[in-house]
């Protein structure tokens, strides 16, 4: 196992977006267990840092939240993604998309000269 | 859009913070338990689990802190602070803040009311569509002065030609009508206009409709907003009923909307009609086929898309086709244009130049109050150094001590304009009750629009904070070790010339600026008032009549002022009764050029002469003097013309010689002249003596009728207005449907003449008083705060043995020190600004050596009493108690 990586700045929104949309309504823990567990446990998710997150994501519309119960019957908050979140997640995955490939292009240039 | 909505989320988040504590406490210790129950799962001892978890969650405070900023506005949350702790600070110190504030609020209430004419007068376009595109057009021949109106031919040229506009219409700017409606009949003006007119200005309508083509001569009227609420009741249903005016019957269409009046937004017209239909309401009309007869007012709307610069060059080509087709006429004449809703560049040079120097004025205000505050906050800052220094120690940053104080005189600001906008609120009120000497509707009400408030929010808010930058800068740099043991921590030794007493240097020498303006018109004023108008002013009543309005051609019309000069004669306490077509001191009169008669054409002197029409018994009514010659009498509408002039005209026309017996013309007409009477005012109190030739009102009506109607006065015995009742109903005997207009005495319409002089020494003797009271209370502060701050010193001086007396004299020579620096200052700048004034001043020159040796004296005197005060504290101090006081 690698060096664990922090959270680039920026990306935890949208992570936390893709694992809504795929996993459905999650709890605040579930969901930073997921992230660490699809990142194949490389990335160290200080777990502090994902309930501002979460906020600013719920402020824009993008998921809403209501309490409920988890599995084994403790109160916990579970966060869901809208319809606008939906579209937030396919909108920001294909940006993302062109700026990775973009500067893989420079990588790959810069090693080939 | 997301920002956004994040951002009011985050703005509701302000509220309610405790339920959201609790809240997001909850969620924490779930996740918690959550990790915890994980742990334990997967082997570890309960504590253990739980202490991984709270590891894991990165420090539960930090958290909650990032998640509580996230929820809020942190930046308006600490702003609120501030907020409420300037306010509770101020509130503490209820008197300075009360000072601060109203001298604020004196010199934003000066700014915005005069600010609030500059946006009624210069800013404010016409509700008329798209302000921009719609453009006056004015033609100008070469040589004479800008700007003339359009004759129709010309009007119809340019509107069939030029393509640069989308609709050019034109209207005939002022009918004096009487109309009917509920109660008397009443006297308004009105316009003629193209049937496009509507079209093109774009007019919002209250309801109806305006013209459409084919209503050329339509007997159609549309009326204004405000005639509409007073004649008929706001009355909804009104389009197709019919009204009368002037006698012809007119079918309303629509009520144009209240903030209309004019095209120029100056005169305040009431109603509308056809051009084809002005004939019937117009005494004489120019032709319509000439020309040279320059009676249209032309407005055009742009294309969209077409450019001002296109417009121009177009209308310019138009011209050079126009002078080719018609060489005698259109020769050397060219177009231009303004947008359309603003002042005539002649007429707007005049307004600027008067606003602004008002505008100065009132800055000039404005920045004297503001050093005086700027001074109080330096004199808090001074008692509030340890304060600011305890809080420096704990750890507050410089920044956060700043931002406070520019809080706290912000908020001074924002209160200072608040206050200014209500005086300004009142001071509109009652200069838009002022009425101006002149016999034809003009609007000029004033109020505070969007403009003048934001222009009032802005300025107090910069001043606000202009004024605390340097005391808050000051103050967030106290030399902590002294100011924490009690001393003084402003105090820089050595320098002599501190900030305050810069200030207050610049606050006199500004007064004296502001005084000597003001004292320049108190003293054109007093001189206005020494100005002989050359008639009497006192027992003398007026009221106007305008019979053509109501269909009197020009027999019947001498007939009906004859009798009602018997009848109203024959009333007690009357002492005469005679008409005129317009009294002196009225700012309008007719002119024209005089020549002698028989005199070969080389040696033609043309003398520009005021004209009136009077009837028998006129001077001696009017208490005019008679010199040589006699009155007129016995004249025929069809006999020998007439004429009595004044002294002027027969120095000016006859230098000296005998002019009775002479003939006089002006063009067409010979006049013998019968009499010379006494110089008098004729337009306006301001005016050099001009030339006047009274003509008989029986020889003039018919071929040449007064435009603005006929002038009854009566001369009494006792109080005019007391018979007032009396004339109307005189008047109504013999036609209960005449609408009968400007009733005044003679002294009111005096009074009326003194409006320019009487208005601008009423704003500049405000000004200046409120000027030097707070350029007296400055003083008195800076000087106050200087013996405070000197107790001790003074102290040991007179414990070394200073008699009070030097004490005294050692204070009130600082205090002379510093206002004589400022006259000196302040007088150069005086001299200069003077000559702005120049052009509304009556009978003084703009150096007037009274005026400028006063000022300095009188401010000399009260700064000596402002810094005679603090002056005698000073040499009350008790040695003893002063040494004992740290």
């Amino acid at each position: 196992m690698g060096e664990k990586t922090d959270v680039w700045q920026g990306t935890l929104a949208l992570m936390a977006l893709r694992t809504l949309e795929s996993m459905g309504p999650l709890h605040g823990y579930g969901l930073a267990r997921r992230i660490e567990q699809i990142s194949g446990d490389r990335l160290q998710l200080n777990y502090g840092t994902l309930y501002p997150a979460l906020l600013k994501l719920e402020q824009e519309g993008f998921i809403r939240s209501s309490w409920g119960l988890s599995d084994n019957n403790r109160r916990a908050k579970y966060y869901e993604l809208t319809r606008a979140g939906e579209h937030q997640v396919k909108k920001a995955a294909v940006e993302w998309e062109q700026t990775t490939a973009i500067l893989a292009r420079f990588l790959t240039s810069a090693e080939e000269a | 859009m997301r920002k956004l909505r994040a951002f009011w989320i985050r703005l509701l988040g302000l509220i309610g913070t405790r339920r959201n504590d609790d809240d997001f406490a909850a969620e924490l210790e779930s996740h918690v338990a959550l990790h915890t129950d994980d742990g334990i799962r997967a082997g570890l001892s309960p504590e253990e689990a739980r202490r991984q978890a709270l590891i894991c969650l990165g420090g539960a405070e930090q958290t909650r802190q990032a998640y509580r900023e996230r929820r809020g506005l942190p930046w308006l949350e600490s702003l609120f602070r501030d907020f409420g702790y300037a306010l509770r600070t101020l509130g503490k110190h209820r008197g300075a803040t009360a000072a601060a504030i109203l001298s604020i609020g004196l010199g934003i209430g000066a700014n915005a009311t005069i600010f609030s004419m500059v946006s009624r007068f210069l800013l404010r376009p016409a509700p008329m569509g798209d302000p921009t595109t719609l453009l006056a057009l004015q033609t100008t021949h070469e040589g004479d002065e800008c700007c003339n109106n359009f004759s129709f031919p010309v009007y119809t040229d340019i509107r069939d030609q030029a393509t640069s506009f989308s609709g050019v219409a034109a209207y005939f700017e002022m009918i004096p009508a009487s109309i009917g409606g509920s109660g008397e009949p009443e006297r308004v003006f009105g316009q003629a206009v193209t049937s496009n007119f509507f079209q093109v200005t774009e007019l919002p309508m209250v309801l109806g409709r305006g013209f459409v083509n084919g209503e050329e001569s339509a007997p159609e009227v549309v009326l204004g907003a405000g005639l509409w609420q007073r004649r008929f009741n706001a009355d909804r249903e009104i389009a197709g009923k019919t009204v009368t005016i002037s006698g012809h019957t007119f079918t309303v269409i629509g009520v144009v909307t209240p903030a209309f009046h004019s095209v120029e937004q100056i005169l305040g017209t009431e109603f509308w009609v056809p051009l084809g239909s002005v004939a019937q309401l117009a005494p004489i009309l120019p032709s319509q086929g000439s020309r040279e007869d320059h009676w249209l007012a032309v407005v055009g709307r742009l294309k969209p898309g077409v450019t001002r610069a296109q417009a121009a060059a177009e209308l310019n080509t138009l011209a050079q086709r126009f002078a080719v087709a018609n060489p005698k006429t259109d020769q050397g004449n060219r177009f231009s244009f303004d947008q359309a809703g603003t002042m005539p560049p002649h007429e707007r040079s005049g307004i600027v130049l008067f606003l602004g120097a008002l505008m100065v004025v009132v800055l000039l205000v404005l920045a004297i109050a503001g050093a005086n505050v700027a001074n109080l906050l330096f004199a808090q800052a001074a008692s509030r150094q340890r304060d600011m220094a305890v809080r420096l120690a704990l750890g507050a940053t410089r920044a956060g001590l700043q931002r406070q104080m520019l809080t706290e005189s912000l908020l001074l600001g924002l209160g200072g304009g608040v206050l200014g906008v209500v005086l300004s609120l009142w001071a509109t009120r009652t200069l838009s009750a002022l009425h101006l000497p002149i016999p034809v509707p003009v609007d000029l009400r004033i109020d505070l629009d969007w403009r003048v408030l934001l222009f009032a929010f802005a300025l107090s808010a910069f001043s606000g904070l202009l004024l605390g930058v340097a005391p808050s800068w000051a103050a967030a740099r106290p030399k902590l070790a002294n100011a924490l043991k009690g001393e003084d921590a402003l105090a820089h030794p050595g320098r002599r010339i501190s900030l305050r007493n810069f200030l207050v240097v610049a606050q006199v020498a500004m007064s004296v600026v502001l005084l000597s303006i003001t004292g320049l018109f108190l003293r054109s004023m007093q001189s206005a008032a020494n100005i002989d108008i050359g008639f009497r002013s006192k027992g003398l009543l007026m009221m106007s009549v305008d019979p053509r309005v109501h269909g009197y051609d020009a027999p019947r019309t001498i007939a009906f002022l004859t009798q009602l000069q018997q009848r109203v004669a024959a009333l007690p306490g009357v002492l005469s009764a005679v008409t005129t077509d317009n009294t002196p001191l009225s700012n309008t009169t007719r002119s024209d050029d005089f020549h002698v008669t028989g005199v070969a054409d080389k040696d033609k002197q043309n003398i520009n002469t005021e004209l009136f029409m009077v009837t028998p018994g006129y001077f001696e009514t009017m208490g005019i003097p008679s010199i040589s010659g006699r009155d007129f009498g016995g004249e025929t509408a069809t006999g020998l013309k007439t004429a009595v002039v004044n002294r002027a005209f027969a120095e000016r026309v006859f230098s000296g010689s005998n002019p009775i017996g002479q003939h006089v013309a002006d063009g067409g007409t010979t006049y013998e002249i019968i009499g010379v009477v006494g110089n008098v005012k004729a337009r306006s109190l301001g005016e050099e003596t001009r030339p006047i030739l009274y003509r008989s009102l029986q020889q003039s009506v018919a071929n040449d009728p007064s435009f603005l109607g006929y002038t009854l006065v009566v001369h009494t015995s006792g109080n005019p207005a007391a018979i007032a009742q009396a004339v109307r109903g005189q008047i109504h005997a013999l036609d209960p449907a005449m609408a009968i207009y400007y009733e005044e005495t003679m002294e009111e319409h005096v009074r009326a003449a003194y409006f320019l002089p009487h208005l601008a020494a009423t704003l500049f003797g405000a000004f200046g008083f409120i000027g030097l009271v707070l350029a007296a209370v400055g003083l008195y502060g800076v000087m106050s705060y200087a013996v405070s701050r000197r107790t001790r010193e003074i102290g040991i001086r007179m414990a070394m043995g200073a008699q009070p007396g030097t004490v005294e004299r050692l204070i009130l020579s600082q205090g002379l020190m510093l206002t004589l620096i400022a006259v000196i200052l302040g007088w150069p700048a005086a001299w200069m600004v003077s000559r702005l004034a120049s052009s509304f001043l009556y009978g003084i020159q703009p150096h007037d050596v009274i005026t400028f040796s006063i000022v300095p004296a009188f401010l000399t005197a009260v700064a000596l009493v402002a810094c005679w005060i603090p002056a005698r504290r000073a040499a009350s101090i008790d040695p003893m108690r002063a040494l004992r006081t740290e």
